[in-house]
């Protein structure tokens, strides 16, 4: 299991990234799943570091039952992304923007997702099938 | 990340290669930016060598998308590799955004 905090978050982006990465747990996995990974990491980190006001993110990353499992706990606002509406994906272009995609892309491209307040803190938690 | 911009004639030739994402998205809506000044836009982008893309990248190519309808050009990304593609489908993107 690999367990690290990182505070404070200024400029660390690429690092959190990459640290989920590198881990045992991801570099043996096939480059299709890789990929998922990296962006479901990097769009969660983008929403903590951008809205949350946290100065700290503790990132678990571990295989249980068969899933990996990469869990996200920062000290910001109360913020539950999954409570969100699912964006409008068939909008005409004038009416698109930005907002929701992210969770959207985890949503889909990870087998649950899961969130829970505790203690002030925000913990969301990514788990994808592996085995 | 690297953009490469090619003028033939009327048309715009783009070459994308590498990964687009939180680190280099301002740099990426820095280089595309000339394409949003174009008066008829026409231009074609090869994604043959993007690697990935994150929604901070999509957000430039819905940028892009929405200044180029409305000058009546035309937009179209060629060669996307089948992941990065999966992005733009669950997004929606494919069907606001051209891919062939």
């Amino acid at each position: 299991m690999l367990v690290k905090r990182f505070e404070p978050l200024e400029g660390r982006n690429i690092e959190i990234i990459e640290t989920v990465m590198n881990s045992a747990e991801v570099t043996p996995l096939p480059e299709d799943v890789q990929f998922k990974v990296r962006l479901c990491v990097e769009e969660v980190e983008e929403n903590i570091l951008c809205y949350s006001g946290s100065t700290w993110i503790e990132l678990r990353v571990y295989v249980q039952n068969g899933r990996l499992v990469i869990s996200f706990c920062d000290g910001g606002v109360e913020f539950n992304p999954l409570d969100k509406e699912d964006p409008d994906i068939s909008a005409p272009l004038e009416k698109r923007s930005i907002g929701g995609l992210g969770i959207l892309l985890c949503k889909k491209m990870m087998d649950s997702l899961s969130y829970k307040y505790e203690d002030g803190r925000n913990y969301l938690t990514l788990e994808k099938k592996i085995a | 990340m690297t953009v490469n911009i090619e003028n033939a004639g009327s048309k715009t030739f783009v070459t994308l290669t590498g990964r687009i994402d939180t680190t280099n998205a301002a740099q990426f809506q820095a280089d595309i930016n000339p394409l949003l000044n174009a008066d008829n836009p026409d231009i074609e982008i090869d994604c043959t060598d993007m690697e990935y893309t994150s929604s901070q990248g999509l957000r430039i190519f819905l940028i892009l998308q929405k200044s180029v309808t409305m000058k009546g050009g035309s937009l179209v990304l060629k060669n996307m590799k089948p992941a990065v593609k999966e992005v733009f489908d669950i997004t929606g993107f494919s069907s606001i955004i051209r891919i062939v």
